[in-house]
C-alpha cells in the first residue's frame, strides 16, 4: 500500500519535472554546439591568416587529428556553401533564360566529366598568386578543388528540378501575381528542395575523394601542402606508419558520421515537408537531433524574436516603398541585365576555348594518338570496374534489400562506405595485390572498383525495397523458382536502379582512375600506363598543354560515352521497366 | 436601362497551338463572350472544345493568336488583376499549411502584414476550414483542399471568380455541398465576387449555378449556342422545370455530337481522297462494356438513362456512343441509342468471331485502310512519327496523338496489326 502511494507520488512529481529538466538539458547543448563552433572558427581564423610557410610540418600525433579533421570538415562545409550558392545562380539562369540554357546546360556536362585535377594546376596558382602573404590563398584553392567535386550534380538536380515544377503550380503563381522572387522562394525552390537534398548528401560524399590531393598536393617541385585529415593521412602513407594511417580512417568514418547526424539527418527529417506525391511513405525518416532541436526553448524563443523582427521590418519596407508603379523600368533593367550576364558566359566561353586550342598546338600528333590509346585502355578498365562491381552487389543488394531486417541493419553501413574517399584504403590494398603478385595495370581496376561498387550496392538496394508488394506476393502465389524470379521480377524491377547506379559507379571510376593509376607511396610512385596516370603526371610535372589535352580526351569520352550507352539505357529503364507508369 | 455593358469580352478570338513538326492545332474558332456583372456563367462541351482555354484567354494567362479581350470595355493585355481561379486539380503548394497558402497570395497583392491575418482569418472562416488552419494539404480530403483552393481565390477579393472544373476531383456528396456554398457566398450583392465563371462536363452542375450555359462543339472549338437559365434560386434539382433544363442540354449536345442525318464537314482546302474519318477517343474495353450493357437492357436504352446507370460522365458516353456508331453496331434515333443487327451478332459472337466482325468493321474506315497502305508502303515497318504526322495532315483538325493511340487501341484489338511500344513502331501482326 505505502509502496504505491510512494510510486504515485514519484511519478507524478517525476512527470512534473520531466519536461522542464529535459529542456534545460537540450538548451544547454544548443549552447554548448553553439560555443564549440566559434572556438573552432577562431582556430581557423587563426590558420587562415597565418603566414604562408614554405613547408608545413603535419604532426602524426593522433592528439592532433581532432584538430586537422575539423580543419577538413570545415573545407568541406565551405565547399559546399559555394556549391550551393552557384547552384542557385547556375540553375536558376540556365532554367529561366532559354537563350543562356542552350550554353549552359551542355557546359555543366562537360564541367561534369572534367576530374579534379584538370583544375587544379590554374585554381592554385591563381588563387595563390592572388594573396602572396597568407594561406588564404591556397585554402580557398583546396576548398574550390571540393568544390568541383560537388556543385555539377546538384545543380543538375535542381535545374530539372525547376524545369518541372508542375503546370497548375506555376499558373496559380501567375494568377496570384507572385513577382520573381516569391515564385522563386514560394513554388520553385520549395520544389526542387528534396532532389537538392539528396544530391547534397552525395555531393558531400563525393567531395572528400580527393581530400588527400586536395590538401597535399605538388605541383612541380612546389608543395602545397595544408593541415588536415587529407594531409595527415598522406603523410602518414608516405612514411608508412601504420597506426597513423588506421586513426585518419578512423577520423574520417567519425567526421562521415557525425555530419550525417548533425547534419544530413535532421536536413532529411526537415525536407519531408517539401514531398510533393500525396501517398504516405513507409517508414519515415527521423533524427534524433532534430527531435531535440525542436523541444529547445532557446531556439523557439529565438526563433519567435526573429519573425518579429522581420515582420517589423518588412512593416517598414512596406511603407517607405509607396505603391510599386517601376514595372516598366524594372522589365527594361531586367532584360539589360539578362543580355549582359549573356555576353560575359559568351565572352568566357570564347576566351576559354581560345585558351585551350593555344594550349593543344603545342601538341604533336604522336601524342595524340598516345592520349587516345590510354583512353581506351583507362575506359577498359572502367567498364571493368563496373562489372565487377555489378558482380557482387546485383546479389548482395538483392538480398539486402528484401530482407527488411538486412536493410535495416546494413543500409547505414554501406552509406558511410560509399561517403568514405577510396584513396584512403589505397596503401592497404595495394600492400595485398603486391603479395599475390597483381601489378597496378589489373590492380588498379581493384583500386577503381573500391571507390564505386558502392554506388551499385547502394542503388540495388533501394530497388529491391521498391519492389511492389503485390509483384513480390503473385511470384510466391505462382510458386516460381529462383531463377525466374530473379528473371521475371528482380532484375527487371531493379533495373532502372542499377542504371543510375552503373551512371554514378561509372563517373566515380573515371575520377578514381587518377589516383588509381598513379600513386604515391612511401616517397616513391606508382604508375601504369593509361589516361588517369597521364593527366596525373601532367599536372604534378606542370605541363600545361598535356593536362589540357589528357582532360580534353577524357571529357570527350566521357560525354561520348554518356550519350551513347547511358543515356538509351536510361531512357529503356524509364520506359519499359519503369514500376510507376 | 439598357442591357448593362459587360466586364469581359472575347471578341472573334481564334487560338492554335504549335504541335511542332510544322504542325498547328486549331482550338477555338471565332468566340464571341461576354461574362456580365452579377451572373454566373459556365461552359460546357465535349473534350477538345478549348472551354479551358477560353477561360485562360479571359484571365490573360494565354494570349489568342486573333481577336480580342476586352476588359470593361477596353482592351485587355496580360494577366488580368481582378480575376482569381479556382483549379481542377487544386494547386496548391504542399510545402505550405493551409494559413500559409492563402497568405502566400495577401502577400503577393501587397496587402500590409497588419490586415494580413485578419483578411486570411476571413477567407478561411469563408469556406468552412476553422480549426485547419496549421494542416498541410496533403491531410486533407479532395473536398477540403478544394475550400482552401477557394479560400485563396477568395481571399484577395476578386471582382470576377473562375473555376476550372472546380468539384471533378472531389467526391459527389462533398461537391453537392460546395455548389451551394459558392453559390452563396457569390448571392451576397454587397461584396466580391460579382460574377463567376465555370468550366464543367456536368450538365446537371450547370443547370444547378449557372444564369447562362454556353455550349461549346469541338473540334475546332466554336460556341454552339447559350442557353438562358431563369430558374428561380435556390433552384430544386426535381423540380420538372429544371429536369426540363438538363433534358434540353442533354439533347442539344447529342444532336451536337450524334446528329441523326449524318453529314460530313468536308473542308473544301482538303481533296476529298486525302480525306479519312476522325475517331472518337474510345477505348475497346468501355466499347465492348456499352454494348454488353446495351444487351442487357433489351437492345436499346435513352442516352441518360445509360449516364445514370452506369455512373460514366455524360461526355464519355457520348465519345463510346460516337465510336459504336462508326464501327455500326448502333444506332442513334434522337436521344436513344440501340443495338443494330450487326452489333447484336457481335455481342452473341464468341471472342474469335468478334474479332473477325471488328476487323471487318475497321477496314470499312477509310483511315485503317490508310494505314494498311502505309504499312505496305513501309515495307511492314512503320515509324509512329510517320503515321502521326500522316494523320495530321489528314486531320488538320484533330489531335493526332490522340488520334493514333484510339487507331492502335482498335487495330490491335482487331489484329489488323502490331505494335511495339518503346520501339515506337507499327507492324503487321
Amino acid at each position: 500500500m505505502l509502496n504505491r502511494i510512494f510510486d504515485t507520488v514519484w511519478g507524478q512529481a517525476n512527470a512534473l519535472f520531466y519536461p522542464f529538466r529535459r529542456r534545460r538539458a537540450v538548451d544547454l547543448f544548443v549552447v554548448l554546439i553553439g560555443l564549440a563552433i566559434l572556438f573552432g572558427l577562431v582556430q581557423l581564423g587563426r590558420q587562415l591568416t597565418a603566414v604562408h610557410r614554405p613547408v608545413v610540418e603535419i604532426s602524426l600525433s593522433p592528439w592532433a587529428l581532432p584538430k586537422y579533421t575539423f580543419f577538413s570538415m570545415m573545407r568541406g562545409l565551405a565547399a559546399y556553401v559555394m556549391s550551393l550558392l552557384f547552384t542557385l545562380v547556375y540553375a536558376f539562369w540556365a532554367a529561366k533564360d532559354a537563350r543562356a540554357e542552350k550554353l549552359l546546360v551542355p557546359i555543366l556536362d562537360i564541367l561534369q566529366s572534367i576530374p579534379v585535377l584538370g583544375f587544379m594546376p590554374g585554381v592554385v596558382l591563381a588563387l595563390v598568386a592572388l594573396f602572396p602573404g597568407s594561406n588564404i590563398g591556397l585554402e580557398l584553392a583546396a576548398v574550390v578543388m571540393i568544390f568541383t567535386g560537388q556543385a555539377w550534380n546538384m545543380t543538375f538536380s535542381l535545374y530539372h528540378s525547376l524545369k518541372s515544377v508542375p503546370g497548375d503550380m506555376q499558373e496559380a503563381a501567375t494568377v496570384y501575381g507572385f513577382n520573381w522572387w516569391q515564385r522563386f522562394k514560394w513554388v520553385e525552390l520549395p520544389y526542387g528542395t528534396t532532389g537538392l537534398v539528396w544530391n547534397s548528401m552525395m555531393s558531400m560524399a563525393g567531395g572528400w575523394f580527393f581530400l588527400m590531393i586536395t590538401e597535399g598536393f605538388k605541383l612541380g617541385e612546389q608543395d602545397f601542402r595544408l593541415p588536415g585529415l587529407g594531409s595527415y593521412m598522406s603523410v602518414a602513407v608516405e612514411k608508412g606508419n601504420s597506426v597513423a594511417m588506421i586513426a585518419a580512417v578512423l577520423a574520417m568514418i567519425a567526421m562521415i558520421v557525425f555530419l550525417d547526424q548533425i547534419i544530413w539527418r535532421p536536413v532529411v527529417v526537415w525536407a519531408q515537408r517539401f514531398r510533393v506525391e500525396e501517398t504516405a511513405q513507409a517508414e519515415a525518416p527521423q533524427s534524433w537531433l532534430l527531435m531535440y532541436l525542436r523541444r529547445s526553448r532557446l531556439l523557439r524563443w529565438m526563433e519567435i524574436r526573429m519573425s518579429r523582427h522581420r515582420n517589423a521590418s518588412r512593416q517598414q519596407r512596406r511603407k517607405s516603398t509607396a505603391p510599386r508603379h517601376h514595372s516598366i523600368h524594372w522589365w527594361s533593367l531586367q532584360r539589360w541585365a539578362s543580355n549582359a550576364a549573356f555576353a560575359a558566359l559568351v565572352v568566357l566561353v570564347v576566351f576559354a576555348s581560345f585558351r585551350l586550342i593555344h594550349f593543344l598546338t603545342h601538341l604533336q600528333g604522336a601524342q595524340w594518338w598516345t592520349l587516345l590509346k590510354a583512353g581506351g585502355l583507362t575506359l577498359a578498365r572502367v567498364l571493368g570496374a563496373t562489372a565487377l562491381g555489378t558482380l557482387w552487389a546485383v546479389p548482395a543488394g538483392l538480398a539486402i534489400g528484401l530482407s527488411p531486417r538486412l536493410s535495416k541493419l546494413l543500409q547505414p553501413i554501406v552509406q558511410v562506405a560509399a561517403s568514405f574517399p577510396a584513396p584512403m584504403l589505397f596503401p592497404v590494398v595495394i600492400a595485398a595485390l603486391a603479395h599475390i603478385h597483381i601489378g597496378l595495370n589489373y590492380g588498379c581496376v581493384v583500386l577503381m572498383l573500391l571507390g564505386t561498387q558502392w554506388y551499385i550496392l547502394f542503388n540495388v538496394i533501394a530497388g529491391a525495397m521498391a519492389i511492389p508488394g503485390d509483384l513480390k506476393e503473385a511470384a510466391e502465389a505462382f510458386r516460381f523458382p529462383t531463377w525466374q524470379r530473379m528473371k521475371v521480377l528482380y532484375l527487371p524491377a531493379v533495373f532502372p536502379y542499377l542504371v543510375t547506379g552503373w551512371v554514378t559507379a561509372a563517373g566515380g571510376a573515371w575520377n578514381a582512375s587518377i589516383v588509381a593509376e598513379y600513386y604515391d607511396l612511401k616517397g616513391q610512385t606508382l604508375s601504369t600506363f593509361g589516361l588517369g596516370s597521364t593527366v596525373s603526371a601532367a599536372a604534378y610535372n606542370r605541363e600545361l598543354p598535356l593536362l589540357a589535352a589528357g582532360v580534353l580526351v577524357m571529357s570527350a569520352i566521357v560525354v561520348i560515352f554518356n550519350r551513347l550507352v547511358w543515356k538509351p539505357l536510361h531512357h529503356l529503364s524509364q520506359t519499359r521497366y519503369s514500376l510507376t507508369k | 436601362m439598357t442591357m448593362t455593358t459587360p466586364i469581359l469580352e472575347l471578341r472573334g478570338v481564334q487560338k492554335s497551338f504549335d504541335r511542332g513538326m510544322g504542325n498547328t492545332l486549331r482550338v477555338l474558332e471565332d468566340i464571341n463572350l461576354d461574362v456580365r456583372p452579377n451572373e454566373v456563367i459556365a461552359l460546357i462541351g465535349p473534350s477538345g472544345c478549348g472551354k479551358s482555354t477560353i477561360l485562360r484567354i479571359f484571365a490573360g494567362l494565354i494570349e489568342p493568336t486573333k481577336g480580342q479581350v476586352r476588359y470593361r470595355g477596353k482592351k485587355q493585355s496580360g494577366l488580368n488583376s481582378n480575376v482569381s481561379i479556382v483549379f481542377q486539380g487544386f494547386a496548391l503548394y504542399p510545402w505550405m499549411t493551409v494559413e500559409a497558402n492563402v497568405e502566400a497570395v495577401l502577400r503577393a497583392k501587397g496587402v500590409d502584414e497588419a490586415t494580413l491575418k485578419e483578411r486570411t482569418n476571413k477567407a478561411i472562416r469563408m469556406v468552412g476550414l476553422e480549426g485547419f488552419e496549421e494542416a498541410y494539404p496533403r491531410e486533407l480530403s479532395g473536398g477540403m483542399k478544394q475550400r482552401v483552393g477557394m479560400a485563396r481565390a477568395l481571399s484577395v477579393d476578386p471582382e470576377i471568380l473562375f473555376m476550372d472544373e472546380p468539384f471533378s476531383q472531389v467526391d459527389a456528396l462533398t461537391a453537392e455541398g460546395l455548389r451551394a456554398e459558392i453559390l452563396d457566398i457569390w448571392d451576397d450583392r454587397e461584396r466580391n465576387p460579382a460574377s463567376i465563371l465555370m468550366v464543367s462536363h456536368d450538365i446537371k452542375e450547370v443547370a444547378y449555378m449557372a444564369d447562362r450555359i454556353v455550349v461549346l462543339s469541338a473540334n475546332p472549338g466554336r460556341v454552339r449556342t447559350i442557353v438562358e437559365n431563369p430558374l428561380p434560386r435556390p433552384r430544386d434539382t426535381r423540380s420538372p422545370e429544371f429536369l426540363r433544363l438538363v433534358d434540353k442540354l442533354h439533347d442539344i449536345i447529342t444532336s451536337a455530337e450524334l446528329p441523326d442525318i449524318l453529314v460530313t464537314t468536308v473542308e473544301s482546302s482538303v481533296e476529298s481522297h486525302e480525306l479519312v474519318e476522325p475517331l472518337p477517343y474510345a477505348l475497346n474495353a468501355d466499347m465492348l462494356g456499352l454494348l454488353e450493357f446495351l444487351m442487357a437492357q433489351g437492345g436499346n436504352c435513352d442516352l441518360f438513362q445509360v449516364v445514370n446507370h452506369t455512373h460514366v460522365p455524360f461526355e464519355k458516353v457520348l465519345t463510346i456512343v460516337k465510336g459504336l456508331e462508326m464501327l455500326g453496331f448502333v444506332d442513334t434515333p434522337k436521344r436513344s441509342v440501340e443495338l443494330t443487327v450487326l452489333g447484336r451478332q457481335f455481342v452473341e459472337a464468341d471472342m474469335d468471331q468478334r474479332k473477325l466482325i471488328w476487323r471487318d468493321q475497321l477496314l470499312e474506315l477509310k483511315l485503317f485502310r490508310m494505314v494498311r497502305e502505309q504499312l505496305e508502303l513501309h515495307e511492314g515497318k512503320l515509324r509512329k512519327e510517320e503515321l502521326v504526322q500522316e494523320i495530321a495532315d489528314r486531320l488538320p483538325m484533330e489531335n493526332a496523338e490522340q488520334t493514333f493511340d484510339t487507331l492502335v487501341a482498335w487495330g490491335r484489338f482487331a489484329e489488323l496489326f502490331a505494335y511495339r511500344e518503346e520501339k515506337e513502331i507499327l507492324t503487321y501482326e
